[in-house]
């Protein structure tokens, strides 16, 4: 797995690529969390994501958890059909903020 | 200070009393392969210490009622010497079950002079009392003739042989009672011994692929029920399962006899009803004490999937066919044993993908963990949940439904089972190190599975899900991301389902443990549990094969028609 880090708009997005599983999550984990520290608004970019699993969806839910505890705006975008497949079996694919893409938050 | 509320002490008769009864007791007590020996001792003591010139020990076999000299002591031996139970003074104490004391046996009717007359010896006063377990005399102990004083027995005299029959009763009854466990030991093996022959009657295992399968559980060490199948010359199968009235050994003969009868004729007797008929002839005419065999024996031909069978009594066999519906087979003859000259009327079968089963009463009256016995309906559930497994796991799974840890098997468990397709084979076996890396791996391996079976794409992307979370849980929960673990993905696949069977070394979980977590609470973790049970039709934890801690069996059943198959 790769992640790179942009800033658009208002949000700091990690665009994450490659297989998000057991073998990832705790790396996606990571920086998702580490710039959630900085208080600004977070949104993970999966568009490059082939594969996520249950610990990768992990990661996301405590992203989720940490901003909403710290009142940071957290969301979802480029969600892949496969990504948005696994988010729908676990019933979060109404829980997480989801923009088509980052650039779509700027209209 | 002495205390009045005890015996004085100081009298030196009490104190060599004790000192007696201790010496005798230390005697028995020590005493291990020889009882006469110590009965020799322990009576030779006695007439020591009370002064007598005689003395033996009779004892009493319950079966002839007569009594018997087992050890004495004196001027004569008569060791071996056997009295009538109602003869004589030892006779009367034995039968009253009281201690007798006679002063001068002239005055006494029950005096026999039956030894006096054969040896010469002169009996003049007689001390006997009684050994008791449990108010049951086993014999007694006698004394005769005091040589001191007066030349009687004193109350004293009387007390103590009391207290010594008491103690040489219970040696006696011990050494009979290590003697019991000797010979129970012997049977045991013996039981053993022929449990193990009897196991070599039956048919060796087949690898996977072989048409028919047996598995035969005893309740007992040794069995009256049986399976047999060979293969013929032309390919076909002979083949049979039955089950002899009763229990244990008698029925385990009966089994043998009948086994053996069917291995010899049913290599040249290839039209089951007359094979029937002709061991029931056999059987009929030496079997004893009304004991009969319910058996079915037929012929399989794998080209044909063809099955012909005779039912001599048995169960019906149940069949399932490839679309999941059962048909029972009832019997058309009566048990094997009973009368000579029946004719049993063939019954046929065509397989068709479907699978026949043979059984006894053992799985349909044997109780799963709910104590509600089987019975039809519960042997055709497990059937259809088991059915994705290959016939011997099948099999095993299905006794071990009944053979939980502290189950009591109150019956021989026997199964037969006969698949027309050779599929449910393992399609693949896969090792896999049990680390994070080879997820990727189990992932291919399940979309690679799911590809073959004609899964649509999103549904093989699922399959891959499940597999992957299940290898996870393994690695986390199971080995705690230990190194150089492994686990092994095994797959089958057949008409209905493909089945995913996930085996790893780890202690063993308790299923109730591996729950998912309710979906509307937000929270990290938790959710491959609920990923597997969404994707598969099935997710059970089943008995691993030996060697493995686990075994996750899951299931997705293949739909013939409609959207979710190959689109």
């Amino acid at each position: 797995m790769e992640h790179e880090i942009s800033k658009v708009g208002r949000f700091t997005v990690i665009a994450l690529k490659g297989e998000v599983d057991m073998r990832h999550s705790p790396q996606a984990r990571k920086v998702i969390l580490a710039n959630l520290e900085k208080a600004l608004p977070v949104m993970v970019e999966l568009s490059g994501v082939s594969y996520i699993d249950s610990s990768g969806v992990a990661s996301l839910v405590e992203g989720l958890q940490l901003a909403k505890n710290r009142k940071i705006e957290f969301a979802l975008a480029g969600i892949s059909t496969p990504v948005m497949n696994v988010l729908k079996l676990a019933r979060l694919d109404r829980v997480f903020t989801i923009h088509p893409t980052p650039e779509s938050t700027l209209a | 200070m002495p205390n009045p509320a005890l015996p004085p002490l100081d009298d030196a008769h009490m104190v060599s009393e004790v000192a007696l009864l201790a010496k005798i007791g230390w005697d028995f007590a020590a005493e291990s392969a020889d009882l006469d020996e110590t009965l020799r001792h322990a009576i030779q003591r006695i007439l020591d210490y009370l002064d007598a010139e005689a003395g033996s020990i009779f004892l009493l076999d319950e079966e002839t009622r007569e009594l018997s000299c087992r050890a004495c002591a004196g001027p004569l031996d008569i060791t071996g010497l056997k009295l009538e139970v109602d003869h004589g003074i030892v006779g009367r104490t034995i039968t009253s079950n009281c201690l007798q004391m006679v002063r001068d046996v002239a005055k006494d009717q029950s005096f026999t002079g039956f030894v006096d007359a054969q040896t010469g010896f002169t009996t003049r006063s007689i001390l006997c009392a009684p050994l008791l377990i449990r108010g049951k005399a086993l014999g007694a102990i006698e004394v005769i003739n005091k040589k001191s004083a007066d030349g009687l027995f004193s109350p004293a005299d009387s007390q103590l042989l009391v207290a010594l029959s008491a103690l040489a009763a219970l040696a006696i009854h011990n050494a009979r009672m290590a003697a019991a466990l000797v010979e129970q030991e012997r049977m045991k093996k013996e039981l053993e011994l022929a449990g193990e022959i009897q196991r070599s009657l039956l048919p060796r295992p087949r690898s996977d692929d072989f048409p028919i399968h047996g598995l035969n559980v005893p309740a007992l060490e040794v069995s009256g029920d049986f399976y047999h199948f060979f293969e013929l010359p032309d390919g076909r199968l002979s083949f049979c399962l039955g089950d002899v009235s009763g229990k244990g050994m008698n029925a385990s003969l009966l089994m043998a006899k009948t086994i053996s009868l069917f291995h010899c004729l049913a290599k040249t007797q290839h039209e089951p009803g007359v094979l029937l008929a002709a061991i029931n002839d056999e059987v009929a005419e030496t079997a004893t004490r009304g004991m009969f065999v319910t058996l079915v024996a037929g012929i399989y031909d794998p080209q044909t999937q063809q099955v012909i069978f005779a039912n001599g009594g048995h169960q019906p066999p149940l069949f399932r066919d490839a679309r999941g519906g059962f048909q029972e087979f009832a019997a058309e003859g009566p048990p094997i044993g009973i009368f000579a000259g029946v004719d049993y009327l063939e019954q046929s079968l065509a397989l068709a993908g479907g699978s026949l089963y043979l059984f006894t009463d053992g799985l349909t009256e044997g109780k799963p963990k709910n104590g509600v016995p089987l019975g039809d309906t519960g042997v055709r559930s497990l059937i259809e949940k088991l059915r994705a497994l290959p016939a011997p796991r099948r099999l095993q799974q299905m006794a071990a439904h009944l053979q939980f840890p502290g189950a009591v098997l109150h019956d021989d468990l026997t199964i037969m089972v006969i698949d027309s397709v050779l599929a449910p084979l393992p399609m693949e076996s896969t090792d896999l190190p049990a680390c994070p890396d080879c997820l990727p791996q189990a992932r291919e391996v399940a979309r690679t599975a799911g590809r073959k079976a004609g899964f649509d794409d999103e549904t093989v992307e699922n399959l891959a899900l499940a597999v992957n979370e299940a290898v996870m849980n393994v690695i986390q929960h199971g080995y705690h991301f230990a190194s150089g673990q492994t686990v092994r993905l095994e797959i089958s696949l057949d008409d209905a389902a493909l089945a995913f069977d996930l085996l790893d070394h780890a202690p063993p979980v308790r299923p109730e443990a591996v729950q998912s977590r309710p979906l509307d609470e937000i929270r990290p973790g938790g959710l491959g549990v609920h990923f597997i049970r969404s994707i598969m039709d099935e997710m059970t934890f089943i008995a691993p094969p030996p060697g493995f801690g686990n075994c996750l069996h899951m299931v997705k059943y293949r739909k013939k028609e409609g959207s979710e198959h190959g689109t």
